[in-house]
């Protein structure tokens, strides 16, 4: 075969330009014994691609074809079974909305219980019981009022010198370790807290509430 | 269908978080058959009816604000020290929000009060107490509390009531 020619066709397979017969063309001459010394590189390529080409089916082919079918039917019965889907959604659904049922018929009936429910239908029966709780939260928030009163007043009675005390903060040694803080917890010299105005937070206090 | 169900598990849920009251604990948690409760629930609606009906204007005021007053109450001088004590007991494991506001420990009669404020129109408070007839008694308020009116509500008011201290 033209040397040239065979050039010529390579360059055209380079550039995926052969056609089929122009291939096995190529794939005959690099088979054959007259293959120049400048193209004997590409034996192998082409003995590699009449190898590839003479390929046939193997004895279990038949066996393996039957294998896909049958996994592709298999595929199908799948979607079969999706074509249910939509009941199993609406049993699955169902099952939901019985649980929650049965759970709030529980809660409810929990709530049915005597301490949950509203004791009177007449307001004028309630509002004895009503005036009762209010008036024992009155005589609560009345009696804690007196004990801070009273409290007052035992302060009072003592007849503490607030002065004195108050004086004893300029003469205490300070804390060691402890610097400033501890002062200002024992009494605060700078703070014009006399008695009275611990009364009077008190009261301001009783006040509040 | 998601949001269907989104919607029916959070109520599910609102509802079976609901009874996170004070007095419904408390009864569940403490109450006995042998150690008989007596027990009084006052909803919203009843305490705008029982406004309307009363003449007293303090009542009426202290009514409106409301949205419920419950009472549990003991009379046996034993089940009350058991259920003053049980009382204390919760609000301490349970209800820790709840802030002491008075506490009054005499040889004859004992009462705590507890307060929770979420806001100015919502706070709860919870009396618990141990009068001097052994008799205990737990009230709770929930709502707009007006301490100043509540503590003003004057003795007239027992014998309109025809409160003679026992009450419930």
């Amino acid at each position: 075969m033209n040397s040239e020619y065979i050039h010529t066709l390579l360059n055209k397979y380079w550039r995926c330009e052969t056609s089929p017969r122009e291939e096995q063309e190529l794939r005959d001459f690099f088979s054959g014994t007259e293959v120049p010394g400048e193209l004997v590189r590409y034996v192998p390529l082409f003995a590699y691609l009449n190898e590839e080409r003479s390929i046939t089916p193997g004895s279990d082919f038949d066996d393996r074809l039957k294998t896909a079918i049958k996994k592709s039917e298999q595929e199908q019965q799948y979607i079969t079974i999706r074509i249910f889907a939509p009941a199993l959604r609406i049993a699955a659904s169902l099952l939901l909305v019985l649980g929650l049922g049965i759970s709030v018929y529980f809660i409810s009936k929990q709530y049915n219980k005597p301490y949950f429910a509203e004791t009177y239908h007449d307001p004028n029966a309630a509002i004895k019981d009503a005036t009762y709780a209010l008036i024992k939260v009155s005589n609560a928030l009345q009696s804690s009022e007196e004990a801070s009163m009273q409290t007052i007043q035992l302060i009072d009675e003592l007849e503490i010198d607030w002065s004195s005390l108050d004086s004893l903060s300029s003469t205490l040694p300070e804390v060691p370790g402890k610097g400033a803080d501890a002062e200002e917890m024992a009494l605060d010299k700078d703070s014009n807290d006399t008695g009275e105005e611990i009364k009077e937070a008190f009261r301001q206090e009783e006040g509040d509430l | 269908m998601r949001r269907t169900l989104l919607i029916l598990l959070s109520l599910f849920f609102s509802i079976a978080v609901f009874p996170a009251d004070f007095v419904n604990r408390f009864i569940e948690k403490y109450g006995e058959s042998e150690r008989p409760l007596d027990n009084v629930n006052i909803g919203k609606t009843m305490l705008e009816r029982m406004a309307d009906n009363t003449s007293d204007e303090e009542l009426k005021n202290a009514f409106k604000e409301l949205n419920s007053i419950r009472v549990v109450s003991s009379s046996d001088t034993e089940d009350s020290r058991y259920y003053f004590e049980k009382a204390h007991e919760l609000v301490k494991d349970m209800f820790t929000e709840y802030e002491e506001v008075v506490s009054v420990n005499e040889s004859m009669s004992k009462l705590s009060v507890f307060m929770k404020k979420e806001s100015n129109e919502k706070q709860d408070l919870i009396l618990i107490t141990l009068d001097n007839g052994g008799k205990f008694s737990l009230i709770t308020v929930s709502g707009k509390i007006d301490f100043n009116s509540i503590s003003k509500l004057s003795g007239s008011l027992k014998n309109e009531a025809g409160i003679t201290g026992s009450g419930i």
